[in-house]
């Protein structure tokens, strides 16, 4: 039984090569950290091992655990790599290629002459059609045919399939149908997983709701079996705690709700890294920060304003949109692994990727691309010393590649070429850093830059002076942020209803739907067990203009005059003009958030002692400096230092070059200024 | 290295060292496209018609200081966009803040090819200095003219088309020209629509003037001069250098054809010639297009813009590397371009040009021709995007009668390439289709039917796209329809053994005692309320002899609804059984294999003409 004195939570974050887990006591503050290998074949074994290791660490009994917090990749690793469950679509008469037509056009980057349509996750050959029609508004212009589902069936019995998605039309307005039309295909097809489009994303738009619908199918089997396997594991370990799984909203949700929509996942990945920077943050009193999550092969972007972080519905995986709630952040190919190449005179670094084998040259796998990890080498940004020596870098390899495949053909010295490579990476990474600041109203120099990720704190303060920002803030561990940020995630749902009739905000029907709202939030609440005091509700408002494509969000200000002043704001702050129109209530939907306990800031010991354990020449812009090593963990409270400055810990290097000093938060966070810095 | 570089010097009037390194070009190139990006969303969020935002009719570019297009879009629409303007106003006049706007296709040499599309360009200056140029591209949807959305096919003159706006300075120095705008949206049915997306147009032009300008305020105004002339010579180098590829000394011919004008006119045939003679220190490469039939009565007229054939011959050439440039370059490869005034691609003052998208489109498969009767590899012929346009009454909620329009564009099937099918039901580069959740919402119409037509794409080793249908239920009171189909008489040609695209049809209550089918390309059409309209498109023709195609692929296609088992069996030789390829007699059929000739459109031939 889960003690009364004690409320541990145990988080576990499964990357390719490690699984990271991060254990806390949320009454005492105290954390434990482990680090086990990733077990590709079963995930679910290094979960296991990874909580029994923090458990050791820790001296506690499974049993006593409070609540199991995890973040999963399986729903995305199966639809990038096209390896979901043979699935089957079943939809409206008349509208068996919506999903192969899709939006009908060449998209705005592509060739004409040489583009083709991305193969749909489910071919037309496996769409049936059924009898009925709903209407615009929800009312039923044809009822619903039983009899056609029970012969879709009889079709989709000889098709092989794991997993089936119904998919009708108009049905976010009346969502009778497919319910009906899904209960007679669990009869029908007991064996066959169900999915309906107003399980997953009951909004308008059909292509895109298709497209949802049978990617959830198709995660469907994939996803209830490992959640499965994992709950059968922490049952045999005798654990009452509920498994709660990170969803791409930046919320975590209890595994009931990720078993009817595992598509919640598909952009989770990288949310947990975004909830603990923001949490972090937090603890050292930073509300306005741009992350930057770079790993092997992609880097993410997001920018929190106030602490909050945003929400969008464009997010994409693959080829595929998916507009489901996520956090709003840019994902781009470049990384540690980015390859460079030169094609007609010209450098360019990524979206390829050397990935983890063979990986960088220096990383001695038989890696023969120069990647962006084989410039830092070069450079001596990651010197061959590093701690514990878990890796010995191949600098000779690295200076190999880098002469070969950039400085020798570009006619470049080869720290020049390794410079470039580090120039074109991170303009990459400041366009998307443009993307989710200056495009959305925001001025970057008045953010602080937490950069996290195995590489991300090599390239925070470059990143930092091209876009003019002075404050840098590196996370404890940020090679492990995400199992960190499990533990600060809380639980999200949204309730959202779409008017049937977009019009001028009528305050009193908004306060009644509202109600309604809320009232599916409080049974949603109860549902996940979250204590009266631990929940909150936001109202929100999709407004635009009359004829606009897209709403704004805006907070329920409890008038329409204040409500529509607010959207005229934004308008303006966000696209540089406001109109005369007329504005529109689209929708109204309350956020859901069940806080979880309270977590007391940690605080580290106080020392100003600054000892480097070495000294390596590292290149600077056309100077190579004796720059001294120091180890991250032998920092304490209030240490500060001056670049340039390697500091060295075990999941990550970080470089503060000359013009930058640092100094340690007693949360175990570095804040580093560029004082007086110029912004170019 | 060396080598390459002086041979390009020789070429281009380049600055004599390069300013700009590779790596600043790249950060210079990633800025760019991440300040298009920008411009586009700004568009798409902001704009208030659902041609601009939900269709997504809108494209942007960055010219370099002397107003040629260092970054295009994808489209092989473009041409010289900016002499138009210089015409009127001289670069040297332009100061910080202007805002120069124009629609005038006869004023522009056809840089726009109908009225409807507004072109917002602005110089960008740095200390004084103009650097460069950014344009925001729309169509707009109602401009007046004689029928609701401007443009029909019954219009005989431009003026029946819409205002045309000749080069005008909106902005004139931070001052906007209230007055022109006020005098714009005065003659759109629907001022609030032109007002909105004009503003948002508008805005996306200062959001790129201010991009550009970070961009030289960071690496200065050389290297971002060179790094734009390097950007043009880059591709102006390849194209020079795959059109040697593909095109040997002496003339190279093609010719296609458009069915007709929607007056009773037609065909009308577009014969292209592609040159390429010994220059005096380089060859030359000369379109020509003169031979082409005599202009139209009717609007199908297409000012064929001069950048525009090696625009697409850029876009072909460039294929579908990310790290080439669509820009001038292409253009800049070719010569010279031969036009004849008084032709239907070089029309005379004030010849109707509203329909030229389908002529735009053919012109478009009938260079990708001239390719074919060279070397080849380019694709077989796409069938030409379709447009219904219904104005008319709906009663709304209120009981009272509502004016509506709707301009929906329809997929066709494009031509398979060398080595893949050609794209199924897809309409052009960014432009959508309307969600029928979308358009139900907003439209007095029900969509009966929306998916692809079956058989319409050609037979081929690689098969032609299929067209599409789509069937509304007509639910306003009334409605005046006007229909733009092509390719009836003249359907796209398939190559190398592949087969001729399907053609499409216009039936307003098909299988009923009431069924007519509408002239493909006609207005004036009346519906209502509980008719019918079904639209089907063609598709592209195919590229290879068709029973190469392999088995199951053919299968797939019967499976999927794109091909039928009849046309399996007599077009692919693939015989099934229930959903299962009888396989000793599809071997039986396919042993015996039908002779080919170069070109397929109705019948196989050795040339089109």
């Amino acid at each position: 039984m889960p003690s009364t004195d004690t409320f541990l939570s145990v988080a576990v974050d499964i990357g390719g090569t490690f699984t990271d887990i991060s254990m806390i006591d949320r009454s005492s503050g105290k954390i434990w950290r482990a680090k086990t290998p990733s077990v590709p074949s079963d995930p679910s074994e290094a979960f296991l091992t990874g909580i029994r290791l923090a458990l050791d660490e820790a001296g506690k009994e499974a049993a006593s655990l409070d609540q199991v917090l995890h973040g999963t990749t399986v729903a995305t690793n199966m639809i990038l790599e096209g390896k979901g469950a043979r699935a089957a679509l079943v939809t409206t008469r008349g509208f068996r290629h919506v999903l192969d037509i899709g939006r009908q056009d060449i998209p705005r980057k592509a060739n004409l002459f040489t583009w083709s349509k991305p193969q749909r996750p489910v071919p037309a050959s496996r769409i049936v059609e059924i009898d009925e029609r709903v209407a615009a508004g929800g009312e039923v212009l044809q009822p619903l045919d039983e009899a056609s589902v029970r012969e879709a069936a009889k079709s989709l019995r000889g098709m092989d399939i794991e997993a089936v998605g119904v998919c009708l039309l108009h049905a976010f307005a009346n969502p009778a149908h497919e319910r009906r039309a899904a209960e007679i295909l669990r009869e029908e097809l007991p064996d066959i997983a169900v999915t309906t489009s107003t399980d997953v994303l009951p909004v308008v738009r059909e292509f895109e709701r298709s497209l949802t619908t049978v990617l959830n199918a198709s995660v469907m089997p994939g996803v209830t079996t490992y959640v499965g396997r994992i709950e059968q594991r922490l049952a045999d370990e005798k654990v009452e705690a509920p498994l709660l799984l990170m969803q791409s909203n930046g919320g975590v949700a209890g595994s009931a709700a990720i078993r009817q929509a595992p598509a919640l996942t598909a952009l989770s990945g990288p949310a947990a890294g975004v909830v603990g920077a923001r949490s972090i943050a937090a603890a050292c009193g930073i509300k306005d920060l741009i992350t930057v999550d770079i790993g092997g092969t992609s880097a993410d972007i997001c920018l929190i304003k106030d602490g909050r972080i945003g929400l969008t519905q464009h997010g994409k995986v693959g080829d595929w949109p998916l507009p489901m709630p996520m956090v709003d952040m840019v994902t781009i190919g470049a990384g540690g692994g980015s390859t460079a190449a030169i094609s007609d005179e010209t450098l360019t670094v990524g979206p390829k990727s050397a990935g983890a084998r063979p990986g960088p040259a220096a990383y001695g796998h038989g890696g023969t691309e120069a990647t962006v990890t084989d410039a830092h080498v070069v450079l001596g940004h990651l010197p061959e010393k590093l701690l514990g020596g878990r890796m010995a870098l191949d600098v000779e390899a690295a200076r190999t590649v880098i002469r070969d495949r950039v400085a020798g053909p570009l006619g470049l010295s080869l720290e020049d070429a390794a410079r470039g490579i580090l120039a074109i990476a991170d303009n990459h990474m400041v366009g998307a850093v443009r993307v989710v600041s200056v495009e959305r109203g925001h001025d970057p120099r008045h953010f602080t830059l937490v950069p996290f990720g195995g590489a991300g704190p090599l390239h925070g303060t470059a990143l930092a002076e091209l876009l003019g920002i002075s404050s840098v803030m590196i996370p404890p561990a940020p090679g492990i942020l995400c199992a960190d940020g499990l533990l600060a995630a809380d639980l999200k749902a949204e309730f959202s209803r779409t008017l049937p009739r977009a019009g001028a905000i009528d305050v009193a029907a908004a306060e009644g739907i509202f109600e309604d709202l809320e009232k599916q939030a409080a049974d949603w609440f109860d549902i996940e067990g979250v204590a009266p005091e631990q929940r909150n509700t936001a109202k929100v408002a999709l407004l635009r203009y009359h004829g606009q494509g897209g709403e704004l969000a805006i907070g329920w200000a409890g008038s329409r005059e204040a409500t529509e002043a607010a959207f005229t704001a934004e308008h303006e702050a966000l696209y540089g003009f406001a109109l005369g129109a007329a504005i529109e209530l689209v929708t109204l939907r309350v956020e859901a958030t069940g806080r979880t306990a309270e977590q007391p800031p940690i605080r580290l010991p106080a020392s100003s002692a600054v000892e480097p354990y070495d000294h390596v020449p590292v290149h600077f812009d056309g100077e190579t400096v004796s720059t001294p090593l120091i180890d991250r963990a032998a920092l304490g409270a209030g240490a500060s230092f001056e670049g340039p400055v390697i500091l060295s810990q075990l999941d990550t290097t970080t470089l503060v070059p000359p013009g930058w000093s640092g100094c340690v938060h007693e949360t175990g966070a570095i804040l580093l200024t560029r004082p007086g810095g110029a912004t170019q | 290295m060396l080598d390459r570089a002086r041979t390009l010097q020789a070429q281009e009037p380049a600055p004599e060292r390069t300013i700009c390194d590779p790596v600043s070009l790249e950060i210079i190139r990633g800025a760019i496209a991440a300040a298009q990006s920008e411009m586009e969303a700004l568009i798409e969020r902001t704009a208030i018609s659902a041609f601009i935002r939900e269709k997504k009719d809108f494209y942007t570019a960055l010219f370099d200081e002397n107003g040629i297009m260092a970054v295009g879009s994808m489209v092989p629409i473009f041409g010289d966009m900016t002499s138009p303007v210089f015409d009127h106003f001289p670069p040297e006049s332009m100061k910080p803040g202007d805002l120069y706007w124009y629609n005038d296709c006869y004023g522009s040499r056809g840089a726009v090819s109908h009225s409807n599309d507004q072109v917002l360009l602005a110089p960008v200056f740095k200390d004084g200095k103009r650097c460069a140029f950014v344009m925001s591209w729309a169509h707009f949807a109602d401009i007046g003219g004689m029928r609701p959305g401007s443009i029909s096919p019954d219009a005989t003159d431009i003026f029946q088309e819409g205002i045309i706006v000749p080069p005008t300075k909106l902005i004139d120095a931070g001052v906007t020209n209230e007055t022109a705008l006020a005098i714009f949206h005065r003659n759109s049915r629907f001022p609030d629509q032109s007002n909105g997306d004009m503003r948002a147009l508008m805005a996306s032009v200062e959001l790129g003037t201010k991009r550009v300008s970070e961009i030289l305020d960071r690496f200065g105004t050389e290297v971002v001069a060179d790094a734009f002339a390097q950007l043009l010579a880059r591709t102006r180098r390849l194209v020079r250098a795959k059109l040697s590829e593909t095109f040997d000394y002496g003339t190279h011919r093609f010719t296609d054809a458009i069915d007709g004008d929607g007056h009773g006119n037609g065909p009308f045939k577009m014969r292209f010639s592609l040159i390429r003679e010994k220059g005096e220190e380089d060859d030359r490469f000369i379109f020509d297009a003169t031979e082409s039939d005599d202009q139209a009565p009717g609007p199908v007229n297409y000012i064929m813009n001069r950048g525009v054939p090696g625009m697409a011959l850029g876009l072909f050439y460039l294929g579908g590397d990310p790290a080439q440039v669509c820009n001038a370059g292409g253009p800049n490869a070719i010569d010279e371009v031969r036009l004849r005034e008084g032709s239907f691609l070089l029309p005379k003052w004030p010849a109707p040009l509203g329909m030229r998208g389908l002529t735009t489109m053919r012109a478009i498969s009938a260079i990708g021709g001239l390719v074919n009767v060279a070397r080849g590899g380019a694709p077989a012929a796409n069938s030409a995007y379709v447009v219904t346009i219904m104005r008319g009454n709906f009663r709304n909620e209120d009981g009272e009668l509502e004016r509506f329009l709707l301009a929906d564009g329809i997929g066709v099937g494009y031509g398979a390439r060398p080595n893949a099918d050609g794209i199924d039901a897809v309409y052009f580069v960014a432009q959508e289709n309307y969600p029928v959740e979308f358009l139900e919402t907003g439209y007095p119409v029900r969509l009966l039917r929306y998916g692809v037509v079956r058989d319409s794409g050609g037979a081929g080793k690689h098969r032609g796209g299929c067209g599409i249908v789509r069937e509304y239920e007509i639910l306003a009171e009334d409605a005046l329809l006007a229909v733009r189909i092509d390719s009836l008489k003249n359907p796209p040609w398939g190559i190398d053994g592949g087969m001729g695209g399907g053609t499409g049809r216009a039936t307003v209550n098909p299988g009923t005692d009431k069924e007519r089918v509408l002239k493909p390309l006609s207005d004036g059409n009346r519906l209502v309320r509980g008719d019918i309209l079904r639209m089907e498109t063609g598709g592209g023709g195919g590229y290879g002899h068709p029973f190469d195609r392999p088995v199951e692929r053919v299968l797939e296609d019967v499976l999927g609804g794109y091909v039928s088992r009849e046309a399996a069996e007599r077009l692919y030789g693939v015989i099934l059984s229930g959903d299962v390829v009888d396989e000793v007699s599809t071997a039986r059929a396919r042993a015996d294999r039908p002779a080919t000739r170069r070109f397929h459109r109705t019948e196989y031939v050795d040339a089109l003409d």
